[in-house]
C-alpha cells in the first residue's frame, strides 16, 4: 500500500518548529530582559525546573509504556499528589525527630507504593489509566490532608539545607540533581533493552506480546518508576519549601505539558527523556522570562494550556500515521 | 513405524454461541513439508489457526506436536514448543527502527554493560534481511515509514531468526507484490530443504499449487479432503471448497431494470484500487466481491465518501457527486449499511425508532420540531415490514440480536428513500433465519427501483442474490459478469486467481 510521502516531512517540520520556538523565546527574552542570559539566572531556572523535570520524567516513562493515545494511552495523573504526599511524609518524619535517612526511605517507599497501586488499577483491574490515576490522585491527596491537617509542616535538616543550597562552583545542588537525573534516566530509557522494550510495549502492545515480552510487567514497572520519580521530586520539594505545604496539585498541568511537549522535541516524535528535559527547560525559561519582563506569571498558565491544545491537536495526525 | 507427523489436529470442535465454527476438523502436517490449508470464508480456517496459536481453546479434539499430545496451548506456550506465526496483520511497533523491531527481545549488548550495541544490532539486522529476502532495508528506517510489504518482510525475517519447528503463514502475500511474494516462496522452499515444516493458509489457489506439497480443504468446519497439492487441479480444489447443501435462502426475483442509476468512471484510490469503471441500472443488485485487500471493500467506502478517491467520477442518476464526503453522498441519495454496524451503522443506546429516523429527521419535522406521531407511524410500519423482533419501537437497539440490529440499520435508509444503497457484508455474524429476511428486504429494495451495491465475500450471496458480479483482484476489476452466467465454481476461481476460467464465454471487464 502506498503511503503519503510527506509524512516524514511533516514530522520534521513539527520538530523543527519546536526547536525554532525554543530558540525564539530565548532570543526574545535575551533582548527584552537584560538579565536573562546571565549564568546565575540560567542556573536559577535549572534549580527551579528540577522538581518539574523529575515528575515529567516519571510521566514520560508511563507514556512510553502505555502508548501515546491521549484518551486510552498511558498517563499518570497522580504524580503531583504523590509529590505532595512524599514531601509531607518527609517533613513529618523530620519534625518527629527522625534522621534524614529514615525520612528518605519512608518517602521513596510511599512513592513506589502509590505507583504500585496505579499499576494494580491499570494492569489487573484494567481501568483506563486516565481514570485510574485520577482516582489514585484523589486518594493520595486525601492521605496528605490526613497527615498534615491541610496545613504547612516545616522541616529543616542538614540534608534538606544542603539540597536547597549551592554546591561546587556556586551551582545550586538541585541544578546538579536535574543534570544528574537526566544523565542517568536518558541512556537507561534510550539505550538499554529495557527502554527499547518498554517503547515497543507502548507503540504496539500486540506486537510486543507476540515478541514474547511480559507486557503487563513492563506497564506495571512504568507506573512504579513514575512513583519513584514523584518521591524524589517530593524530597526536592521538601528542601525547596523547607517542609511541605498544601497545593502540590497545581503543578500537574505543567507536568502534563512537559511530557506531551517532549514528544515534539524528539527525533521519532515519541515521548523521550531528552524531549521531556527540553520541554521542562522550555517551560522554565518561559516562566522566568515572563517574570523578568514583569508579565504576571498567571499568563504562563494560559500559555501552558495553549501548548497542551497544540500538542494534542498534533497527535491525531500522529495516531493516523501509526495506525 | 513411521515417524509421527510434525503437527496433528484431530477432530477439533469449537462453537461460538451455539454456532459450530469447527465441527470435527482434522489437519495433519508431515514433517519437512509445506502444507496448504484452504477453504471459503467461514469454513473455519481462522478458528483452527487461532486454536493452534492458543488464542481460542477447542471444545473437543486433540492437538499433537511431534506425536506428543498438547493438553493446553497458550500464545507463549505454542511459541515455546516451536510454532511461529506470521499473521496477516503486521505485528510490529511502528516507532521502532527496522533493526530494533527485528531483534526486539534479543538485542545485542556491549559486554559487561546494560547498553545496546547499536552497530552489532544493525549489522545483524542487515545480515538477516539479506539472508532471508536478499533485500537491503535500511536498518535505521522506522517501521512506520515502511510499505506494507516491507513490514511483512521484517516480520517474516524476525520469525526466522531462531528457526522454529513449524512456521504458520496466515495469508502472507495479501500485501505483497508479485516480486516480493516470489522472494517469500523462495525463502519457504529453502526452509523446507532445511527441514522446516510449514503450514500455509492462502486464498490464492495458484500459490497453493505452486508452493505446497499437500493441501487440506476445509468446508463448514470440517476437513473434506487432503490431497496432493501439485497434481490436484485448481478446479478440483474449488469444487471441494464449495458447499452445495445450502439453497433456497434467496428470494425468487423477476428484476426489471430501469435507466442507469449509478455510474462510476475511472475511479482510483491510491493503494486500494485503480481505474474502476462500471454502471448499474435502477432495480439492479450489483454484487461486488474479491479477496481481502482486493479493493472491493475500499470501493464501498469510497462510494459513500468515507475514503477520498485520487481521481475519477461518481454519478447518481446522471448527476455527478461533487464533494466526496458522507454528507455529499447522502445528499446524492447514496445510503451505506456498513459491516461494522456498531461503529458506523447504528447508535446502540438509542431506540429502534430513533435509529430508524436518524438520517431523515427532516421528513418528520414541523416548525423545527420532530412530530412524534408521524415518526411513530412510519417506524411501526417498518418494524412490521422487516419483521424486526423487538418488544416495541422504544427498545434500545442494544437489546436486539445481531440480525435484528442489522435490520434496523437497513430501516434507517428505507425511510430515507435512497436511490443507491451500498451494503457492506450485510449478513456477517447473522443467523440463517435473519439472513433470509435481509435477502428478501434487499430484493424488495431493488424492486422498488433502487440501485443495490452488495459488497460481500460470501460468494453464495453474490451468486444467489446479485444480478451482476463485479470481481476485484489485486486492485482491479477482473470481471464484470451477469451472475446468470456464473456458478460458484467459476466465481471462486475468478476471485482466487483473477482469471476467467477457460471455456467460458463470460463478458470480460472493459
Amino acid at each position: 500500500m502506498s503511503k503519503p510521502p510527506n509524512r516524514r516531512g511533516l514530522a520534521t517540520a513539527l520538530r523543527l518548529g519546536a526547536y525554532l520556538a525554543f530558540a525564539g523565546i530565548v532570543v526574545a527574552f535575551a533582548l527584552a530582559a537584560p538579565g536573562f542570559l546571565n549564568p546565575v539566572n540560567l542556573l536559577n531556572v535549572l534549580q527551579q525546573s528540577a522538581i518539574l523535570a523529575l515528575l515529567a520524567f516519571g510521566l514520560t516513562v508511563v507514556v512510553i509504556g502505555g502508548g501515546g493515545d491521549v484518551v486510552t494511552g498511558g498517563i499518570d495523573l497522580s504524580v503531583a499528589a504523590n509529590l505532595g504526599l512524599s514531601a509531607a511524609i518527609y517533613a513529618t518524619t523530620i519534625q518527629k525527630g527522625y534522621p534524614d535517612a529514615l525520612a528518605i526511605a519512608a518517602c521513596l517507599a510511599s512513592g513506589v507504593a502509590v505507583g504500585a497501586v496505579n499499576a494494580l488499577a491499570v494492569t489487573v483491574l484494567r481501568i483506563v489509566p486516565l481514570l485510574a490515576t485520577l482516582a489514585v490522585a484523589k486518594i493520595v491527596s486525601g492521605l496528605e490532608f490526613v497527615l498534615t491537617q491541610n496545613s504547612v509542616v516545616t522541616a529543616s535538616s542538614p540534608f534538606l539545607s544542603w539540597l536547597a543550597d549551592n554546591g561546587p562552583l556556586a551551582v545550586p545542588v538541585m541544578a546538579y540533581a536535574l543534570i544528574l537525573t537526566t544523565l542517568i534516566a536518558w541512556p537507561v530509557a534510550q539505550a538499554t533493552p529495557y527502554g527499547l522494550r518498554l517503547q515497543a510495549v507502548g507503540a504496539h502492545r500486540e506486537a510486543a506480546r507476540a515478541a514474547g515480552l511480559p507486557v503487563k510487567a513492563y506497564v506495571a514497572a512504568s507506573y512504579m518508576v513514575s512513583g519513584l520519580f514523584s518521591a524524589l521530586a517530593g524530597v526536592l520539594s521538601a528542601a525547596y519549601l523547607t517542609g511541605s505545604s498544601p497545593g502540590s496539585a497545581d503543578i500537574l498541568l505543567s507536568v502534563v505539558v512537559a511530557a506531551l511537549l517532549g514528544v515534539v522535541f524528539s527525533p521519532r516524535l515519541t515521548p523521550t527523556i531528552g524531549g521531556a528535559a527540553l520541554a521542562v527547560l522550555f517551560i522554565g525559561l518561559l516562566n522566568n522570562g515572563f517574570q523578568l519582563v514583569n508579565i504576571s506569571s498567571y499568563w504562563v498558565s494560559g500559555v501552558e494550556g495553549a501548548l497542551i491544545l497544540f500538542v494534542v491537536a498534533c497527535t491525531p495526525s500522529q495516531r493516523e500515521a501509526l495506525s | 513405524m513411521t515417524a509421527a507427523p510434525a503437527l496433528a489436529l484431530r477432530d477439533i470442535r469449537k462453537s461460538f454461541g451455539g454456532v459450530h465454527a469447527l465441527d470435527g476438523a482434522t489437519l495433519v502436517v508431515d514433517r519437512g513439508s509445506v502444507h496448504g490449508l484452504v477453504g471459503q470464508n467461514g469454513a473455519g480456517k481462522s478458528t483452527l489457526i487461532r486454536i493452534l496459536a492458543g488464542i481460542h481453546h477447542a471444545d473437543a479434539g486433540v492437538i499433537e506436536i511431534d506425536g506428543v499430545e498438547q493438553p493446553s496451548l497458550s500464545p507463549s506456550k505454542s511459541e515455546r514448543v516451536g510454532i511461529h506465526f506470521i499473521h496477516q496483520d503486521r505485528l510490529l511497533a511502528p516507532t521502532l527502527t527496522v533493526a530494533e523491531a527485528l531483534l526486539l527481545g534479543h538485542e545485542p549488548r556491549w559486554s559487561y554493560t546494560p547498553f545496546i550495541n547499536r552497530q552489532r544490532l544493525e549489522a545483524q539486522a542487515r545480515l538477516a534481511l539479506r539472508k532471508t529476502f536478499d533485500i537491503d532495508l535500511p536498518p535505521r528506517a522506522l517501521v512506520r515509514d515502511l510499505s506494507n510489504a516491507e513490514q511483512q518482510i521484517v516480520q517474516i525475517t524476525r520469525a526466522l531468526l531462531n528457526p522454529p519447528k513449524i512456521l504458520v503463514f496466515d495469508e502472507p502475500t495479501t500485501a505483497l507484490v508479485r516480486r516480493e511474494a516470489e522472494f517469500l516462496f523462495q525463502a519457504i522452499r529453502r526452509l523446507r530443504a532445511e527441514g522446516l515444516t510449514v503450514l500455509y493458509i492462502s486464498h490464492y489457489l495458484s500459490e497453493i499449487g505452486n508452493l505446497c506439497d499437500e493441501v487440506t480443504v476445509l468446508r463448514n468446519g470440517r476437513d473434506v479432503a487432503r490431497v496432493d497439492a501439485r497434481s490436484t487441479p485448481t478446479t478440483r480444489l474449488v469444487s471441494l471448497m464449495i458447499d452445495r447443501s445450502v439453497e433456497q435462502l434467496f428470494p425468487t426475483r423477476a428484476p426489471r431494470f430501469g435507466e442507469i442509476g449509478l455510474e462510476v468512471e475511472g475511479l482510483t484510490l491510491d493503494g486500494a484500487f485503480r481505474d474502476v469503471s462500471f454502471r448499474a441500472r435502477k432495480g439492479e443488485i450489483l454484487g461486488v466481491t474479491g479477496l481481502v485487500g482486493s479493493g472491493a471493500k475500499a470501493l464501498a467506502r469510497t462510494l459513500f465518501g468515507l475514503s477520498q478517491p485520487t481521481s475519477g467520477a461518481i454519478r447518481v442518476s446522471g448527476a455527478a457527486m461533487r464533494a466526496k464526503s458522507p454528507r455529499a453522498a447522502v445528499a446524492s441519495k447514496i445510503a451505506f449499511v456498513p459491516e461494522d454496524r456498531r461503529r458506523h451503522g447504528i447508535a446502540l443506546g438509542l431506540s429502534v425508532r430513533e435509529n430508524a429516523t436518524l438520517a431523515s429527521l427532516e421528513r418528520f419535522r414541523r416548525f423545527g420540531f420532530v412530530t412524534r406521531r408521524r415518526e411513530t407511524a412510519a417506524v411501526d410500519s417498518l418494524i412490521a415490514r422487516l419483521s424486526i423482533r423487538t418488544p416495541d419501537a422504544e427498545t434500545p437497539v442494544r437489546a436486539l440480536s445481531g440480525g435484528n440490529q442489522q435490520k434496523v440499520a437497513l430501516a434507517k435508509w428505507l425511510i430515507k428513500g435512497s436511490e443507491v444503497i451500498v451494503l457492506d457484508e450485510p449478513t456477517v455474524g447473522v443467523d440463517v433465519g435473519a439472513k433470509a429476511e435481509i435477502y428478501r428486504e434487499i430484493a424488495d429494495l431493488a424492486a422498488g427501483g433502487a440501485v443495490l451495491i452488495l459488497v460481500s465475500s460470501d460468494l453464495m450471496e453474490i451468486e444467489g442474490l446479485a444480478d451482476r458480479a463485479l470481481v476485484f483482484f489485486r486492485g482491479r476489476i477482473a470481471a464484470n459478469v451477469e451472475t446468470a452466467q456464473l456458478n460458484q465454481d467459476r466465481l471462486l476461481t475468478l476471485v482466487t486467481t483473477g482469471r476467467i476460467p477457460r471455456d467460458d464465454h463470460v463478458e470480460a471487464a472493459e
